[in-house]
């Protein structure tokens, strides 16, 4: 017999996904309007395909458990939070329309969002670049640029900025913080094999 | 059932009200996510207070923007704030969403606890009561930061929110303040903050 902790484990580590990524488009989907991106909010688009799937999939999970009148409404918490995820990324990408159907984003938005010192780029991981094939905690990408990594995009995949992730030539990370950091993160994903 | 105000134009800015939309929908999605992995009925209760107050907002800046258009351009830039407007309401919804999961008994699993992050982070709410030796004191003097590292993430006073308070904001009794810090500076905050003129002694 499973306990309730290893039958609850993989589901709710799906669970920690769709959050995470519902606050990842929303982060990605202000900018697209602070910047007035198209790339960026295209990035929401895809991750609101992906989220649509993989709730689908979160939700089918949760079926397939033979649930007992005690537990029910654990299972049924976890299931509220999956449709509250959705709704989020709904919502990003309702932001992020805004910027994909080409209306220039009024003056006051950039004022409410008020990032003004941060920014979001796009940055393709090279062959040659010191990053291939090191892990999140190897590559220092933070300690080189001063900026973070929000997520990965792997083909058409979107893998989660762990630790213990390793870095793929060709892989495009998706990076915020301060604009000054930019430069030296595109020496970093292009550059030859040599770091200082 | 929750009871529906009256609402009537007021002249307030279209970029006030989008602000304070997308501030409060964003606290409100930290919040509730909180109240549900810690079981804080009184913090879903400010969960729902927030969701009715960004209902008002989202009325209230749809009147504003119509007032606001006056030739085609101008609709076409002010329409991009009424749909990011009403993403920020669907967010505050979302974060309602999770509040009830609390207020209606179903609950979260402690095991959903573990695999989200920042769970070293807590949040609280208190009121100030009548009295009460922050009453009437800034932020500054209260020296939260410095004294508990707990940071003062918002004061609602009545219906209205303040959110991420200047320094010079003043403590009033009747607020209800929110705070974020570690556990230890959290408890500290909560015993702190019900200490009377009467209690507090010394």
């Amino acid at each position: 017999m499973m306990g309730a902790k290893e039958s609850f484990k993989d589901i709710v580590d799906m669970l920690a996904e769709l959050k995470d990524t519902s606050e990842l488009m929303l982060d990605l989907a202000y900018s697209s309007i602070f910047l007035n991106n198209k790339e960026l909010a295209q990035d929401v688009a895809t991750l609101e395909e992906y989220m649509d799937d993989l709730h689908t999939k979160f939700e089918l999970l949760v079926l397939t458990r033979c649930i007992t009148p005690e537990d029910s409404k654990d299972y049924l918490g976890l299931i509220r939070l999956g449709v509250v995820t959705e709704k989020i990324a709904d919502a990003a990408m309702q932001i992020a329309g805004v910027v994909l159907r080409g209306l220039e984003p009024h003056p006051v938005l950039r004022l409410a969002i008020k990032e003004a010192e941060e920014t979001v780029v796009h940055a393709q991981v090279s062959k040659k670049s010191p990053l291939a094939g090191k892990s999140l905690k190897e590559a220092q990408v933070h300690e080189e640029t001063g900026m973070w990594v929000l997520s990965i995009k792997r083909g058409d995949k979107w893998v989660r900025p762990k630790p213990d992730t390793v870095i793929e030539a060709g892989d495009h990370l998706i990076v915020s913080g301060y604009a000054e950091g930019v430069d030296d993160l595109k020496r970093l994903v292009n550059s030859e094999k040599r770091m200082k | 059932m929750a009871k529906i105000g009256k609402i009537k134009y007021k002249p307030v800015s279209v970029r006030d009200l989008i602000t304070e939309m997308k501030d409060l929908s964003e606290l409100m999605i930290d919040l509730a996510y909180f109240a549900a992995l810690f079981n804080s009925r009184p913090l879903a209760e400010e969960v729902i207070e927030m969701e009715r107050r960004v209902d008002d907002l989202a009325y209230r800046l749809d009147m504003s923007a119509m007032i606001a258009a006056r030739d085609p351009k101008d609709a076409e830039s002010l329409v991009a704030v009424s749909v990011v407007a009403s993403a920020a309401d669907k967010i505050s919804d979302a974060a309602g969403d999770i509040a009830a999961i609390v207020l209606k008994e179903i609950g979260v699993h402690p095991i959903v606890r573990e695999a989200f992050e920042k769970v070293e982070e807590r949040l609280t709410r208190v009121e100030i009561q009548k009295g009460s030796v922050w009453a009437n004191k800034s932020l500054r003097d209260l020296e939260l930061s410095a004294k508990m590292g707990v940071d003062i993430i918002a004061i609602r006073r009545n219906t209205d929110f303040i959110i991420n308070p200047e320094k010079d904001e003043l403590v009033l009794a009747g607020d209800v303040v929110i705070a974020r810090g570690a556990p230890m500076g959290i408890e500290e905050f909560e015993r702190l903050a019900g200490r009377t003129v009467q209690t507090a002694g010394s």
